[in-house]
């Protein structure tokens, strides 16, 4: 792409999904003088028979575009008009890829929870799914590792192993496995596999005497020159490259796409990863994103590393929790009590399981009753507090590094198996994924993600529109301004903010004093535990606020003081959550859970309340 | 005038001698008479008690009596113990005392008797005991015990009643616990030791840099307390390296240390299916002269660049000379020791420290073991209902309920 970021007015993005295909269409609105996402088209995705041609599928959704739009986008070869006019074509079009499975990785380290789990961290930025991990302490005996990546079929595996002029024999014993397992790529027929060879260094010359000649290989910076340090740029730059010019090409029509294109097709879920990393970075903020799909729950997270400060980007791909496909594995990793526990009224357990298997063999179905959607609500809480405890464990600070210590540390030597997701710095929550951003009221959306992500302190919440974060992942790579002005002001719906001091207090003891400056007044009051209370602020408006934790509730301050702040109201305005972190515990009792679940959804104007006591009453 | 009152006093004096030997039986005769003191020692006078206090292994008699009024305390040089054997009506004198005492124990092992004539305490015999209060002019007051005593072998001693007791909790909380632990396996709540858990990602360190572990086993001979526990860890450290295929060091100060640690890494290779990985040569002795083999240990840790260095043991004044190399040469270190003295070092210089108790319990804590978790736990409680005992006694003490402290006292001493 020769055009500079000044002369990019009009933009194409598309993201081709397994089932459809997306596009948008960005404008320079030369009035008020920012880029905005103005139309959206979509088509069934063509990448498999009969069509067998996935840019079949991106004309067709850029072609509705052009229609919705009244620009002309397409010319009379079908194609991508790249010469911009007045109403008349764009000047770049990009393009992500999910189709055909995304790109399916498998990675190999030394040790599981050092090499190998940098390997991982590096494939999952670079919007792979990993198949598997192979570690020489992954007690699996070598044969069994040999017939595992025989068995997967990766479209590329990412080899590390010891810091530079540390372990050879455990590295080249690695490359020994793969050799022996002579592994074949999952798509195309006569080329070799791609690896990626990101080790120690002294052991590049055995990698390559043992790989070279079965797979296609790439030797990069090691990324872990030093256990202190990972440095995953070059493994992840070169999983893009490889990504683009083995995997792509091997996928029908992919070749013409990547022509089209004005800059390297992303892997959808590294390009979420991508614009998160990025508003993160920008606005010096802390973020977690969630995409729930059907099979697969992806967490993003950007959190400062709390020994220097830097932000670390972390995503993790939950394979088996997911809203349709992999419903059933929710339900028996969740279990039946802490799924029921989120539904405000009796139901009989054979009727919830019997909804939850239909939805698994019925996939695309939506909830038609309130009943329904309620059920399928509570399993969405239960999906996404799974996924994220997964983030938690995987997002940790790096292990096997020396500390110093003083006299001081004798009795508080911690370890290094610490997560480095903190709530309590959490500054933004985005949502994405059907049964978030699709519910049909967004405070449903708000309560989903307050009960599974337990945001603590003050946390805004918002969800992704109309998912059009993969597109501007791929465009923050050519134009970062365009993609941040669209992410915050089209892309995402601000819900609100979400206020929820932490500490356990007795059940109906003051938690917190409030005091919020809306433009309509002034708000007072006590909140008390498990009180959730709502107030109006609409998208854009901004309240001053003064929270006075009370005894031993915190937030963000230490126990007890005071916070002055701002608070940013959003589409369903201000949560107090009283319900306490660690959240309050359910009672056990049946009819008391209810009637606490009931009072806390009346609060919030969760669901239609007479509609909901009704099927309490049925 | 005078003469009038001399023949009073002495008088009053004749009446008191004559009601004395008839009441009291007084044996010894009185050298001589104070006057002024006489009535108030005989209107307090001592009633004594003996009680059989023996025990198993030891006869004891104890002898209580009321204490002395406190305004001829000073008057008071002593009070003497007597003892007579049925057998022999003669009174020998057993025990000399402070006017201010109320008891005495005359037990089987009490070496000292002031009449060696008078032997110890035997079981099955009949016994009398007298008093005596020993003015400080001299005078020696007797008073007979109400009644004789025939001392008897029992099984308990009733004064060991609270480590009785103690004991009695600390059983009911081991099997208690082991139970719990048997039931609820590896999920019983340890406290996480960060040194314990950072034992893998040691070795995982020295595995990505391709460099061996070195395993101090200490100064220790091979039945001290901490030695044994190290014994343990050395298990858990030499399956892991057997594990991840990296090289161990163990070098030794003591040939059985030696000896039982060849034994513990071959054990520890073999249950990690890597019997062919163990050689002999990874543990061996170096010299028993301390300073002699902490020249050796450093040597070893600058040459071959060990990555991660454990330190499990008793150490003295070594341990800040091999850690401090070790912290020089960039290895993670790991270590715990229960000698105190040594612990601000390991501290300053070690990545990670295992305090005192820690290294003992560190044996429970990684082989999640039901018996051992169980006795780590049953211990923890212990140790809680003691602080707990402490500061029940401070405030038995502060408000003087004296049955309460000595109670409590007794269950501190034994726990």
């Amino acid at each position: 792409m020769n055009k500079k970021p000044e002369d990019i007015k009009v933009i194409i993005a598309t993201d081709c999904g397994s089932t459809t295909t997306k596009a948008i269409l960005i404008q320079y609105d030369e009035e008020k003088g920012e880029y905005r996402q103005t139309h959206r088209g979509e088509a069934p995705t063509t990448v498999e028979a009969p069509f067998e041609d996935v840019t079949k599928g991106v004309l067709n959704s850029v072609q509705e575009l052009a229609e919705l739009s009244g620009r002309e986008l397409l010319d009379e070869d079908n194609r991508i008009i790249k010469e911009r006019t007045e109403n008349r074509g764009a000047d770049i079009y990009i393009s992500t890829s999910s189709a055909g499975g995304g790109l399916q990785m498998m990675v190999a380290g030394v040790v599981r929870s050092m090499t190998a789990e940098s390997a991982e961290r590096a494939a999952l930025g670079a919007g792979a799914i990993v198949m598997d991990v192979i570690a020489s302490n992954d007690h699996r005996l070598p044969h069994e590792q040999i017939e595992r990546i025989r068995q997967l079929r990766p479209d590329m595996i990412l080899l590390s192993g010891g810091i530079d002029g540390g372990t050879l024999s455990h590295v080249v014993e690695l490359a020994e496995l793969i050799s022996a397992a002579d592994p074949k790529p999952r798509l195309g027929i006569g080329y070799k596999l791609p690896i990626i060879y990101a080790g120690n260094k002294d052991a590049r010359e055995n990698v390559s005497g043992t790989l070279e000649e079965k797979v296609d290989l790439v030797i990069v910076d090691n990324l872990r020159p030093v256990l202190e340090r990972e440095n995953l740029g070059p493994a992840r730059d070169k999983i893009h490259d490889m990504f683009m010019e083995h995997v792509m090409q091997q996928a029908p029509g992919y070749k013409t796409l990547m022509s089209w294109t004005d800059a390297p097709i992303m892997p959808t879920p590294g390009a979420v990863g991508a614009i998160i990393e990025r508003v993160a970075k920008l606005n010096d903020i802390e973020v977690v994103g969630v995409d729930i799909g059907g099979a697969t729950t992806d967490v993003f997270s950007v959190f400062k590393d709390p020994e220097d400060e830097k932000p670390v980007f972390n995503r993790t791909v939950s394979a088996n929790l997911g809203m349709s496909y992999s419903i059933s594995n929710v339900l028996a990793e969740a279990s039946l009590p802490n799924i029921s526990r989120w539904i405000p009224f009796p139901i009989d357990e054979r009727k919830l399981r019997n909804q939850i298997k239909n939805k698994m063999i019925r996939p695309t179905t939506i909830p038609q009753t309130l009943e329904s959607l309620v059920i399928e609500q509570a399993i969405a809480r239960e999906a996404l507090r799974l996924a994220f405890i997964q983030h938690k464990a995987f997002a940790t600070t790096l292990k096997g590094v020396q500390k110093q210590r003083t006299i001081a540390d004798a009795f508080d030597q911690s370890g290094t198996e610490g997560t480095i997701v903190n709530m309590m710095n959490l500054n933004l929550l985005v949502g994405s994924g059907g049964v978030l951003s699709h519910a049909p009221r967004r405070n449903q959306s708000a309560m989903m993600m307050m009960d599974a992500f337990r945001p603590e302190g003050i946390t805004r919440l918002a969800v992704d529109s109309i998912f059009m974060m993969p597109h501007l992942g791929v465009l923050s790579e050519v134009h970062s301004q365009a993609a941040t002005e669209v992410f915050l002001k089209d892309c995402l719906i601000f819900l609100g903010t979400c206020v929820a001091p932490v500490g356990q207090i007795k059940q109906g003891k003051d938690v917190m004093k409030y005091s919020i400056n809306f433009p309509t007044g002034t708000e007072e009051g006590m909140l008390k535990q498990g009180e959730m209370k709502l107030f109006k602020l609409g998208v854009g408006e901004e309240a001053e606020a003064v929270f006075e934790p009370q005894g031993k509730a915190d937030l963000g301050e230490g126990k007890g003081s005071k916070v002055e702040t701002i608070v940013h109201g959003g589409v369903v305005g201000i949560i107090l959550d009283g319900r306490g972190r660690p959240l309050m515990t359910v009672p056990d009792d049946k009819d008391a859970r209810i009637e606490q679940m009931l009072g806390w959804l009346e609060n919030l104007g969760v669901y239609n309340m007479e509609e909901l006591r009704a099927l309490g009453k049925a | 005038m005078c003469k009038t009152i001399r023949l009073l006093l002495g008088l009053v004096a004749g009446v008191v001698l004559c009601s004395l030997s008839a009441v009291c039986a007084m044996e010894p005769a009185v050298i001589s008479m104070d006057y002024s003191v006489t009535p108030r020692i005989l209107k307090s006078k001592p009633v004594a008690k003996v009680d059989d206090v023996s025990s198993d292994g030891i006869i004891a008699v104890k002898i209580t009596w009321d204490p002395l009024d406190a305004e001829i305390l000073p008057y008071i040089e002593n009070i003497l113990i007597y003892r007579s054997a049925i057998s022999d009506d003669d009174f020998k004198l057993i025990g000399t005392l402070k006017a201010e005492s109320t008891e005495y124990i005359d037990a089987s092992d009490t070496e000292a008797r002031i009449d060696p004539a008078a032997g110890p305490v035997r079981s099955n015999w009949v016994y009398y005991y007298k008093i005596g209060v020993l003015t400080r002019e001299g005078f020696i007051f007797l008073f007979s015990a109400e009644d004789y005593i025939i001392p008897q072998p029992v099984w308990f001693d009733i004064e060991k009643i609270a480590p009785f007791i103690a004991t009695l909790i600390f059983f009911i909380l081991v099997i208690g616990f082991i139970q719990v632990a048997r039931r609820r396996g590896a999920d019983l709540y340890v406290r996480p030791i960060a040194g314990m858990n950072e034992i893998d990602n040691a070795i995982g360190r020295a595995t990505e840099m391709g460099r061996p572990i070195l395993y101090v086993l200490g100064l220790g001979s091979p039945e001290d307390i901490a030695t044994i526990a190290s014994y343990t860890i050395l298990a858990r450290v030499a399956k892991k390296t057997a594990e991840f295929r990296t090289d161990l060091i163990v070098p030794c100060n003591e040939p059985i240390v030696m000896t039982i640690a060849q034994e513990t890494v071959r054990n520890a290779y073999l249950e990690a299916g890597h019997p062919d990985a163990y050689s002999d040569d990874m543990v061996f002795f170096v010299t028993s002269m301390q300073f002699a083999y902490v020249a050796a240990v450093n040597g070893l840790m600058l040459r071959e660049r060990t990555a991660t260095n454990c330190y499990f043991g008793k150490f003295y004044a070594e341990s800040l000379l091999l850690s401090e190399t070790g912290n020089i040469a960039g290895s993670i270190q790991v270590a715990g020791t229960d000698e105190v003295a040594q612990l601000p070092f390991f501290v300053t210089t070690c990545d990670y420290t295992l305090i005192g108790e820690e290294l003992y319990a560190a044996s429970a804590y990684l082989g999640r073991d039901p018996l051992l978790l169980g006795a780590l736990k049953a211990q923890d409680y212990a140790k809680a209902i003691t602080m707990v005992l402490i500061y029940l006694a401070t405030i038995a003490l502060s408000v003087n309920i004296a049955g309460i402290t000595i109670f409590v006292k007794g269950l501190i001493d034994y726990l």
